[in-house]
This record gives structure tokens, sequence and C-alpha cells, in this order.
């Protein structure tokens, strides 16, 4: 009887040992967010690794302070918004300069800033076509033409982040009459094309600004820092699954602009579900 | 002045009323006695329509229930119950000022009657107008109720048990109060009228109490199980042979 | 401070013009249920159904509508009055049957219509009940309009969805605390219009 339970415990405990700890995916809640944590967890299942999902969490800051946690173990963030949101530093233009900074950075915090998947996303300062043509709106710097009557709708994050609306107005010496409308950033397509609101920050790599037919203004003053997609992760991986930090650096450069507007386009503009996308996008 | 022709009541399978024929004549002062649950009060209410009859007609001043407007008719009737039910958020003036209000009399003229019959019902309107009735006793508030009912002077006063609720000392008191107003009262005889017409009022009056019912009617109608068995003068109330008159004589 | 300010006009106000329309619709609902049973029995069962609705997902179902949806305050107005609608029809319903059944039949037995009857004895005698109704549906319409942020609505929810995404709890609470102030102050100040109408009526 004793040799009974003994051997019974030996089998739980093992058993219980030999399972890992699921590796926890992240992102952030929009769109192409959902897609890249979607690329991440897809691509370590098909490595073996026992991946739980946690997509269309929240914003930068619920992202980061998951991952800092380790509530999350993975998740896809943006070189400048590293840069200047999470670590607040002041923004650069160097591309090279500022992966290097996020990298070391990142480092110390016992984080790994690896791999970039290849594209970048900046944001996007967005306004309808007729209303560009009828005020002559083709750079950010012509906003100043319409700062007193256009009302700018925004997700709550460029609201508060010093890289965006604030940072925005002050380095374009624009101040708008009327206060932002805020809302969810999902929402804010909507809003602009229903005449809701005139001016919102979208994502240069969104699907939906071709076809809705919307105009992209340049960012003539280089505001916005680069915000190249990099994979965050900590620094356990492999310990859980094997292999599993070498699979995520096989995403390297793996995506480029067109591409990624292509996949955002198949979920936002054609109403996929992610999953599918992913899936086919894996299959090529 | 009131007629009960084959007037049934049906709820729920039973015969509240069964096959009920009465005439009640101008100036009549009638009581309806019987045992809780012998369809007096029913055969009250059917007189100013708060319950209609299931089968049969009941006629009022020659025309049958169905031809008045209701609500028109209602001020010609004055009701009091056995709860004062008088409004809670009206003051006792107020209250009794309810039909003449109906009826759009000229304030003075309203408040010269409730005057007039609040006296009567010793409760002057000096003192007890303004009040509001949580504030009155149960005997007081029923006085209020009366003036209410017999303020606008109605052709009919039907009453159901109103002095029931009240103690026995306070009942007799009530009784004779009761008396004294509803033979005061009445309509004013039309100017000009070619045959001599009683003005007084009409009255039909709900009680299990046979000293109350001898004392304010002139006839006594008798309820049992829905039906009429004892018609009769209130003189003759007390020698009469019917057996269920016996058993309340006796009572 | 001044984005407080403008934040919490734009929450009064959504609020205010919320209840006052569910008043407006509820009163007569709730009276028109009362009157009519078996109507009436499906009008408060499909409010009865509004209310279980979690608030984000009807502000999302109201986004594409034509014209009562969108993104703004419209839509947002649209979801808070019908979630005012059940407690203000409700307690209508209840107000009204509340009305001593003795009352009712001497004033019946005066003579008065039954419009002056709604009008002059049940109306007045169930209006605490009614702003009961009122005010537990302001105090919850104050509590919805923070999820109104999520659809552009404005509002006191915004500072708390900002703070929620920069995960910065004292925007969060810069938002929450005057919604809860708010909450309050409207609570204590329609008990005491609720006790006003009780004393009229009659009762100490």
């Amino acid at each position: 009887m004793k040799r009974l339970i003994t051997s019974f415990c030996f089998l739980l405990f093992a058993f219980c040992s030999s399972r890992e700890k699921p590796l926890v995916i992240g992102s952030k809640n929009f769109t192409e967010s959902v897609i890249l944590g979607e690329l991440l967890a897809q691509k370590l299942e098909a490595n073996g690794c026992n991946v739980e999902r946690r997509l269309n969490m929240g914003g930068t800051f619920v992202c980061d302070t998951a991952i800092r946690s380790g509530a999350i173990d993975a998740y896809v963030e943006y070189s400048g918004t590293a840069l200047t949101a999470i670590l607040k530093l002041p923004a650069i233009n160097d591309r090279a300069k500022v992966n290097e900074l996020v990298r070391a950075a990142y480092e110390k915090r016992g984080l790994r800033w690896s791999p970039p998947l290849g594209f970048n996303n900046t944001f996007a300062m967005i306004v309808r076509r007729a209303g560009a043509q009828s005020q002559g709106l083709r750079k950010i710097s012509d906003l100043v033409n319409v700062a007193k009557i256009y009302e700018p709708g925004f997700g709550y994050e460029f609201t508060e982040r010093p890289d965006g609306w604030t940072g925005l107005q002050h380095a374009y010496g624009l101040q708008f009459a009327k206060p932002p409308r805020t809302m969810d950033l999902g929402l804010t397509y909507r809003a602009l094309v229903s005449g809701q609101v005139d001016l919102i920050a979208g994502n240069s790599t969104d699907g939906l600004i071709e076809s809705f037919g919307l105009i992209v203004l340049d960012d003539d003053k280089h505001f916005f820092p680069p915000y190249d997609a990099v994979v965050v992760q900590r620094n356990d991986l492999d310990a859980r699954c094997h292999d599993a930090s070498k699979t995520l650096e096989s995403l390297r450069n793996s995506i480029d602009d067109a591409t990624m507007r292509h996949l955002n386009f198949e979920v936002d503009g054609n109403k996929r579900a992610v999953a599918e996308v992913v899936k086919q996008f894996l299959r090529r | 002045m009131i007629e009960y022709r084959d007037v049934s009541v049906v709820r729920g399978g039973n015969a509240i009323l069964d096959r009920v024929s009465l005439r009640i004549e101008k100036g009549e002062h009638v009581a309806f006695l019987g045992r809780s649950g012998a369809g007096k009060t029913t055969a009250l209410k059917v007189i100013n329509g708060l319950v209609g009859p299931s089968a049969g007609e009941i006629l009022v001043d020659g025309a049958p229930m169905a031809r008045h407007e209701l609500p028109r008719l209602r001020r010609r009737i004055g009701y009091v119950m056995q709860q004062p039910a008088l409004f809670p958020h009206r003051t006792v003036f107020d209250n009794v000022a309810t039909v003449p209000r109906l009826l759009e009399w000229p304030e003075e003229k309203t408040r010269a009657e409730a005057e007039r019959l609040l006296a009567q019902l010793e409760l002057p309107l000096a003192t007890f107008g303004a009040r509001f009735p949580r504030m009155l006793s149960g005997g007081q508030q029923q006085r209020v109720a009366i003036a209410r009912a017999l303020i606008a002077a109605p052709e009919i006063v039907l009453c159901d048990e109103p002095f029931s609720a009240l103690d026995p000392i306070i009942r007799a008191e009530m009784q004779s109060l009761f008396d004294g107003v509803v033979r005061a009262s009445g309509a004013p005889p039309p100017t000009g009228a070619p045959e001599a017409r009683t003005t007084r009022t009409t009255l039909v009056f709900v009680t299990h109490d046979v000293r109350e019912a001898l004392r304010i009617a002139g006839r006594v109608i008798v309820f049992d199980a829905g039906r009429v068995v004892v018609d009769t003068p209130a003189d003759a109330f007390m020698s009469h042979q019917h057996p269920l008159v016996r058993r309340f004589v006796e009572a | 401070m001044s984005d407080l300010v403008r934040l919490t006009g734009e929450h009064l106000l959504i609020v205010s013009i919320a209840v006052v329309i569910a008043i407006a619709a509820g009163v007569p609902l709730g009276t028109f249920a009362h009157r009519r049973r078996r109507l009436g029995g499906i009008a408060l069962r499909i409010t009865d159904v509004v209310q279980t609705i979690p608030s984000l997902a009807m502000f999302g179902f109201l986004i594409p509508l034509p014209l009562l949806g969108g993104i703004g305050p419209r839509p947002a107005i649209v979801a808070l009055v019908l979630y005012s609608l059940l407690p203000i029809v409700r307690s209508t319903l209840v107000g009204l049957e509340r009305v001593d059944a003795h009352v009712r039949e001497a004033a019946t037995a005066m003579g008065m219509t039954d419009r002056q009857l709604l009008w002059n004895i049940e109306l007045p005698l169930a209006t605490p009940a009614i702003v009961a109704g009122i005010r537990i549906a302001t105090v919850t319409a104050i509590g919805v309009a923070t999820i109104a942020a999520a659809i552009g609505g404005g509002g006191l929810g915004t500072l708390i969805f900002r703070g929620v995404s920069m995960v910065d709890s004292r925007l969060i609470l810069q938002g929450a605390v005057p919604a809860a102030l708010l909450a309050i102050a409207a609570d204590a100040l329609l008990t005491q219009v609720e006790h006003y109408f009780a004393k009229r009526r009659g009762e100490s």
C-alpha cells in the first residue's frame, strides 16, 4: 500500500513538472497589434510551444506593465513609442540610433528588444480628401489654416503621449480651438468618414486609409520618430519552450510596409478573422 | 326613481345578486339589510355603476344605466363607504369641495355650503378646513366624508355601512347627526313646478345592524344569498314573521 | 483643471438630457402600463431586457445605426435613455398601483372621469414613488455615462479611459472621483425632492 501511494505521488509530481507554463503572448488593442500578436502565437505553436493569447489587452502602457511583471512573455512594440512614451527620452530621428538606445535600455530593464519585423508604422495625421482639397492641406504645417475650425478625434493614448497631440502641436506651432474628442482608437476612422471629427491620428500601415480615400499629411518637420516594429520578449522563454527565441528570430524582417498594410486591410476592410489571415500569411 | 329589473351579478360562477327586481321611489329612505355576503353591498353599487349587472337592467331616473354618462350621473349621487377614503393630499375643505368643483360651482357658493354642512356635523370650517385628513380621528374623517358626499345636494345618497368601523358611542352620535343632515338636505324645488314634488333625498343605506336600519330608514329590504327575501315598511319590521327577520330581531 | 470643468459639464449635460427624455417617455409609459395590463406588461418586459444589456455592448450596438447612432454624444444619450427607462416606468407603475383602492373608488363614485382621476388623484399620490424612480435612474445614468467616452461621448469617462490606457491611476481617479461625487450629490438632492412630495401628499 505504501509503495502504491509513493509511486502515485511521484507520477503526479513528474506529471505536474513536465507541464510547462504556457508562453503568454500579448498585444495592444488595435488591429495591427492583434495581427502581430497572433503571428507570434502561431509561429511559436508551430514550434511545438504551449501558447496562451492575451490579445487586445490595452494600450502601450498596459502591455509594458504586463511584460515587466511577467503577466505576458512577448508582444510587438514600436521603437519610437518605446523611446518617447515608455522610456520618456526625447524623440530623435536617426533610425539606427533609436533602435540602439532602446535595445540597451530594455536590456537594463531585463527585457530583450529583438527581432525587428521589417516595417515602420508611424503616426499618420489623416483628413478627408474633400477638406484637404478645399483647405489646401498637404502637410502637417498646413493645419494652421484650419486650427480654428477643425475638430480632432483621437484614441486615448495619442491625446496623452508626449510624442502625441501635445508634442505635435508644440512642434508645429499649432493651437487648435476645439479640444480633441477621445474615443476607442478603432472608431476614429468611422468618426472621420462620417464627419464627426475632421482630423485623426491613424497608423501609416492602416488598410482603411486607401479604401476610404483619405489623405495622409506629410510630417514635414519630422516630428514623429521612427516606429519600427520589434518583438519585445522576456529572457526566460527558451527555458520554458525549447528554441522559442530562435523561432521568434525567424521573423526578422519578414514583413514590409506594404505587406503589413495588406494584412491590416484583410481584417479591417474585408472583415476576415485575424487567425485566418495570419495562418494564410504563414503558409505562403 | 331607481328600478331593478331582474338584475343578476355573477362573479366567478357565483351569483352575488340573483334576479333582483325592486322599485325605489324618489324621496324614500331604504335600508338594505342582511348578513355579510348576502349581496346588499353589490345591490348598492349597481346604482352608481361601480358594479355592472351580468344580466337584467337597472334604471335610474327612468333611463337604463347604459344610457347614462356615468361620471355625470355619479355627480348627482352621494356615496359614503365604511372607510372615509379622504384624499390624503388635499385639505378637509378641498376634499369637501370635490363635487362642487366638478360641477363648476362658484367658489363662494362652495365655501358657504361647506361651512353650513360642516357646522351641522360639528366640524367648523374655520378650525378644520385647512387640516389634512391624517390629522383627524376616524370619526372626524367619516364626518368629512359625509360632508363630501352631501354638499352638492345629491338626489340619491348611497351608504355602505358608514358607521360600522366606529366605536358604539360615536356610532350612535353619528346616526342622529347623519339623519338630521340628510333630512335637511335635498334638492330645492324647481321654481314654477306644476306639481308638488318631494324635496327629500332618496337614501339607500346598507347595514347589518337592525337598530340602525330602523332608525334611519322608512323601508327595510332584507337580502339573503343574493335575493330579496323581505321588503317591508320599517314600522312593520319588528312584527314581521319571516324566519330571517325573527333571527335578526332576536339577536 | 479647465479640462475637468469642461468634461464635468459634458457629463452633466448628456445625463440631464437623457433623464429628461426618459421621464417624458417613461411616466406616460408607466401610466399606460397601469391602464392596459397586457400591453403594459409587454412594455415592462422590454425595458427589463434592455436593462440586462451590458452598457459597453449597448454603445457598440448603436454605432452603426443611421439616425440614433454614430459616434459622440447622440448615441450616448440614446443609450442612457434606454437604461433610465426601466426604473422610471416601474416606479410610475408601482406608485400608481399603490394608491389606496378605496380612495380610487371614492373618487370614481364622486363622478371623476378617468382622466380627472389620473391627474387629480393617482398621479399626485404616486409622485413620491415616481421621484424615487427618477432618483435611481439619474444615479445609474451618471455611472453608465462614464462608458460613453469609449464611443466619443465625452464626459468624465474620458479621463478614466485615458488613465487606463496610460496605466495612470491619478488620471483614472481624476475621472472616477468627480463622477462618484456627482452621483452622491444627485442622490441627496433627489431624496430631498422625494421627501418634499411625500410631505405634500399627506404623509408625515
